[in-house]
């Protein structure tokens, strides 16, 4: 499963405006499969070695804004501030990896004339609910685009 | 540790396909000037991927079940530029190109349990 088949896309549907994010609301489940071919495919991505017996666990990066955007889509023109994870299992390259992701938003704020939302994520496997990830996100939507949408 | 990366339009292109991802700020470089950039962005989590891999070649494969990484995307990494992305023996992780630090943060074992 590709991320694309998850993530709303910028440009889809109205970008969600900064006072619409609710502090400490839940984002909806979302449920992967982790593939051999997308493993492989980030790790050429990011010139790392893709015959490796196992995944690079930032592999999840390109997951994790599809938790936030199918609750929340974005505004074109987002800006990634920081960015957090900490990692806790051994994803295997050659087999699917069946996970589950949850989170929510933690916190909203202005900072010199910009607007960030932060959220969390938990990845964690289905076969047996152990933790694979944390992760913690910053980004900065544009104020006049996300007002005049 | 460190490894010099080559930033491309075909790698952000590359990475967008993959993460699913139409920002048109890694792509349009008119709304990218507009925005007062001076080039299309860099996926952040894409230069993070970068250091994820350093990560790995210095913790081994401690860093899949231990690894800890905490960035902040201090400045604009743009195409067709070399950034040098390095660990430090004390975590201090930094991306550094031809205009300074873009990304900075720490990437650390946590303790055994």
């Amino acid at each position: 499963m590709r991320p694309s088949d998850v993530k709303p896309r910028e440009g889809e549907v109205r970008g969600t405006r900064f006072e619409e994010y609710i502090i400490h609301d839940p984002l909806p489940e979302m449920r992967f499969t982790l593939t051999p071919e997308v493993i492989r495919e980030y790790a050429v991505s990011i010139d790392a070695d893709p015959d490796r017996p196992f995944a690079l666990p930032s592999v999840l990066c390109v997951y994790l804004m599809a938790v936030l955007y199918r609750k929340y889509p974005p505004a074109q023109g987002g800006i990634m501030a920081a960015n957090e994870f900490e990692f806790h299992r051994t994803l295997p390259a050659d087999v699917p990896t069946a996970i589950v992701a949850n989170g929510r938003i933690e916190a909203k704020f202005e900072k010199r004339g910009r607007q960030y939302i932060q959220y969390s994520v938990t990845f964690r496997s289905e076969e047996d609910g152990s933790l694979i990830a944390t992760a913690v996100n910053t980004s900065t939507f544009p104020n006049e685009q996300a007002k005049a949408a | 540790m460190q490894r010099t990366y080559t930033i491309t339009q075909e790698k952000i292109d590359r990475y967008g396909v993959l993460n699913g991802d139409r920002d048109i700020i890694h792509y349009d470089l008119d709304y990218a000037k507009k925005r007062g950039f001076q080039g299309t962005l860099a996926h952040g989590l894409m230069v993070q991927g970068y250091a994820n891999d350093v990560a790995l070649a210095m913790y081994g494969e401690d860093w899949l079940t231990r690894g800890a990484i905490k960035v902040k995307f201090v400045a604009p990494v743009y195409p067709d530029e070399d950034y040098v992305v390095e660990i430090k023996p004390d975590g201090e992780l930094t991306a550094t190109g031809p205009r300074g630090v873009a990304m900075a943060g720490t990437a650390t074992l946590r303790p055994v349990n």
